[in-house]
């Protein structure tokens, strides 16, 4: 029985794991606690296993999602170091905020990625974040900040409430719908975004690569769906085969945190009913 | 009810002045970060964090998607953003009531839409960029402490 014990808000850590512990109770069957961010990870590997082509180590593991931006060095199936993380925004949040204020309704990180091939990222120029001490380090809260004030500066106030008003009559608009909604020079910013949030991943992972000599990527979380970093990170060869989460795999799910847990139960790491709900957990 | 004005002219002045203020109120306390996106409100808390709970502040990160992030074991720092939440029933969910009542510092990003379940001795924090062609990152922070 395999529950996540952090990181998370911890009213739905305990509901999962007092659940977890009842059933490993009543039915006697050991308990095993579950990192949510290996969950993302492990799924990735649990699926290349299945497909017959492992990952080889060392390995860099990255998971981008709404709530985390993580760059971790694997040596080994349970050996994780971490590499960098986001000081701000994590990407996928940037995504949804962006969109939000473009008028896009929130969550629309996915919208933005569907829009972004009909803009041309020229069109506007955005500046990637200086870094200093760790360059593996993300920060997304100044694009997101220039995406803001481009905002403010052009006069969009009539199209965002054209895009408004669409999620009105249809919940889930078609991207036909949002590009008649959508003037070129929004398009065009759209691309400039999304280009400077792919290239800033994709840089980290090639600087990663050689600094590791990694043998192959993963990315995982819900921002592996995102085409664009998928579409960069297969073309410009990053130094080593790259694995993606399948899209049912990447956003958060239960399949991951038994994939995460299926080594555990190998290795005999189970844990007894003092486990407790860990918010703040972290991996590495 | 007490307020200061203060400018800060780059990201790490405005991390130092959220330990500086981090000495100003003894725990338990309430601080409400209120800004624009991009205003600075994750930045000061930052420095805030490490006034409180001695946190790095390259860990202290947005809350947006998990909604509170928790520092510290026990916990002295939680983080708190209401962006993503719009009705009360949602934010009374999170179960504050709890979290007010710890000896821990609490920061609230975007929780002045629900004045009703604050507490009501607080410290407000209004942030603003001034932003022009020149890239400025003045900030101005105004503080205020609410006795209600």
């Amino acid at each position: 029985m395999a529950a996540t014990v952090g990181p998370g808000l911890v009213g739905s850590l305990l509901v999962g794991l007092t659940y977890a512990k009842s059933i490993s109770i009543v039915r006697n069957i050991p308990l095993i606690g579950v990192n949510h961010i290996e969950g993302h990870l492990q799924a990735v590997f649990l699926e290349a296993e299945q497909a017959g082509s492992p990952i080889e180590y060392p390995a860099l593991a990255l998971v981008a999602s709404g709530g985390h931006t993580h760059l971790f060095e694997m040596a080994g199936p349970n050996r994780y170091r971490l590499m960098g993380k986001t000081r701000d925004d994590a990407a996928g949040e940037a995504y949804d905020k962006v969109a939000k204020l473009l008028g896009f309704g929130y969550p629309g990180g996915p919208v933005l990625d569907a829009l972004a091939p009909y803009g041309d990222a020229r069109g506007l120029r955005l500046t990637p974040a200086k870094m200093k001490g760790n360059v593996l380090d993300f920060s997304f809260s100044g694009v997101k900040t220039a995406m803001l004030r481009w905002s403010q500066s052009h006069e969009l106030q009539d199209e965002i409430d054209s895009r408004r008003a669409l999620q009105r009559v249809s919940h889930h608009p078609s991207l036909e719908q949002w590009l008649a909604v959508t003037p070129q020079p929004t398009r065009d910013a759209i691309a400039a975004f999304q280009h400077l949030v792919v290239e800033e991943m994709v840089k980290r992972l090639q600087s990663a690569v050689e600094e590791s000599g990694a043998r192959g990527v993963v990315i995982a979380g819900g921002v592996a769906c995102n085409t664009g970093l998928r579409q960069a990170a297969t073309e410009r060869r990053v130094g080593c085969p790259v694995r993606f989460a399948t899209p049912g795999l990447s956003t958060d799910n239960a399949a991951m945190i038994g994939a995460a847990a299926w080594p555990k139960f190998d290795r005999g790491e189970f844990s007894d009913l003092s486990l407790r709900a860990q918010p703040n957990l972290i991996l590495a | 009810m007490k307020t200061a004005v203060y400018t800060t002219h780059n990201e790490d002045e405005t991390v130092a002045l959220g330990e500086r203020l981090a000495e100003s109120w003894p725990v338990p306390v309430t601080i409400l970060l209120i800004g624009d996106l991009g205003a600075g409100k994750t930045t000061l808390a930052k420095g805030l964090a490490a006034g409180y709970g001695g946190i790095r502040p390259e860990d202290v990160s947005s809350p947006t998607f998990p909604l509170i992030h928790e520092y510290g074991d026990p916990t002295t720092v939680y983080h708190i953003d209401l962006y993503r939440l719009d009705t009360v029933a949602e934010v009374e969910s999170l179960g504050l009531d709890e979290i007010f009542a710890r000896p821990a510092a609490v920061f609230l990003e975007w929780a002045e839409r629900f004045p009703l379940l604050l507490p009501k001795r607080r410290i407000e924090i209004c942030i603003s960029a001034q932003f022009d062609e020149s890239e400025n990152e003045t900030r101005r922070i105004e503080i205020v402490e609410v006795r209600a």
